[in-house]
């Protein structure tokens, strides 16, 4: 199988981490990005096949006139979706604002409400996409 | 003008009156529910994290095992942020209830300023270390100083509000420098938490102000509650210290605390100065 490369854009290290070592052990490629300027650098730069974004995430010193820390990755969304519309792109956050959800889903992004979903379920369902295989809980469990 | 008419006029400035007071409570609500959404999200994030390292480390995700000790450490100071914000948002509902610390019945005590800080210092440091940032405590003059009498937890929180501000906004490869000594003019102990990163806003007391976060402040961390330096203020204030901020010529922040040695002697608690109960 080729090896994937997934980007995930968030400013939470915590998070940043967990996920990106869950990946790298299921035999993915990582590339980090903490604001969506280094977001969108990395995908003018890179071949990239998946990428998680947060939405509450610093829009980096060039976006600041285009959006604000609270709403970047929800503009990252449809900025990304609508340049590489080839790319699957999942939001993970823990905004609980509907009106937010519906917006991000709009574009044919998948939300996942971060942290309350365990682990293995972002990584089964971010696995699925990757591979084309369809999604199935954990086996090993 | 009858009375009829006086009347009439008074009923309508009370209607008004009644139609602010309602926009006032309105816009308290909108307020309230924005803190609790905040105070929600600040807590539960480092939480979840902590969940989802366990959860690499217990499915065995983690085979390297220096990989594995970082993972930990990154455990440990998600820890260390729960509980300092859980800590800043109990502070923060008694400041709000205005009848204050008198409630916290903290004891006063003699509190070692430069003991409490290196502790602080070694608690944080783990948060540093991602990101190359070393805390320093010049301890030269430092623990020659005498102990302050304080309510410890309280202080305690002040300084851990300034380090874990240093830390979140130093450059990378920086170093967060603490000083202190005794001031024999004041007969007080002096501290100094230096550090260089984002710099301070122009007016600079606004940093003290509840909710602020400076614009920059904000692009680096969309998370935050702009609590911390408020809580520090009023604690300070409450010791009847002070507590001032600066940029150096170099660029650096420098909060500053003074914490008087004696003025609290024979207290046994202390007095909110904003403590309506008290005036």
């Amino acid at each position: 199988m080729t090896q994937k490369t997934v980007l995930l854009v968030d400013d939470e290290q915590g998070f940043l981490e967990a996920l990106a070592d869950a990946l790298e052990h299921e035999g993915h490629r990582v590339l980090k990005a903490t604001t969506a300027e280094d977001a969108l650098r990395i995908l003018r730069e890179q071949t990239v096949q998946l990428v998680t974004v947060d939405v509450m995430l610093s829009p980096g010193p060039s976006l600041e006139s285009q959006t604000t820390s609270q709403d970047a990755g929800v503009w990252l969304c449809e900025k990304i979706t609508k340049q590489y519309p080839q790319l699957d792109v999942f939001c993970l956050s823990v905004v609980s604002d509907l009106e937010t959800i519906q917006k991000i889903e709009s574009f044919g992004v998948r939300f996942l409400r971060k942290g309350e979903t365990p682990l293995r379920t972002v990584l089964n369902m971010i696995s699925s996409r990757l591979t084309g295989i369809a999604y199935s809980t954990d086996r090993r469990r | 003008m009858s009375s009829s008419d006086v009347s009439q006029q008074r009923i309508d400035e009370l209607e008004r009156r009644c139609a602010r007071l309602q926009e006032q409570l309105d816009q308290v609500k909108v307020e309230q529910t924005t803190y609790l959404q905040n105070i929600s999200h600040q807590l539960v994030a480092p939480l979840n994290a902590i969940k989802w390292h366990i959860e690499n480390l217990t499915a065995g995700r983690l085979t390297n095992i220096e990989r594995a000790k970082k993972v930990l450490r990154s455990v440990y100071s998600q820890s260390t942020i729960a509980v300092h914000l859980a800590k800043n948002f109990n502070l923060m509902s008694n400041l709000e209830a205005d009848h204050a610390l008198t409630a916290l019945k903290e004891p006063l005590q003699p509190v070692s300023l430069c003991r409490l800080v290196i502790n602080l210092a070694d608690d944080f440091q783990p948060q540093g270390w991602d990101r190359n940032i070393q805390i320093s405590v010049d301890h030269n003059n430092f623990d020659k100083a005498p102990d302050v009498l304080a309510m410890k937890p309280l202080i305690s929180q002040v300084f851990s509000n300034i380090i874990e501000n240093a830390v979140k906004y130093s450059d990378n490869e920086s170093v967060i420098k603490i000083d202190g000594h005794f001031d024999p003019k004041n007969d007080a102990v002096i501290v100094n938490i230096t550090s260089k990163g984002i710099p301070l806003p122009q007016n600079i007391a606004k940093v003290f102000e509840r909710s602020f976060r400076s614009e920059q402040a904000k692009n680096k961390y969309p998370a935050g509650t702009g609590f911390g330096l408020y809580i520090a203020q009023r604690i300070v204030v409450i010791h009847q210290g002070s507590i001032s901020a600066q940029m150096t010529a170099r660029g650096e922040a420098v909060f500053t605390v003074s914490l008087s040695v004696r003025a609290l002697e024979g207290k046994a608690r202390l007095r909110d100065p904003k403590d309506r109960t008290s005036r």
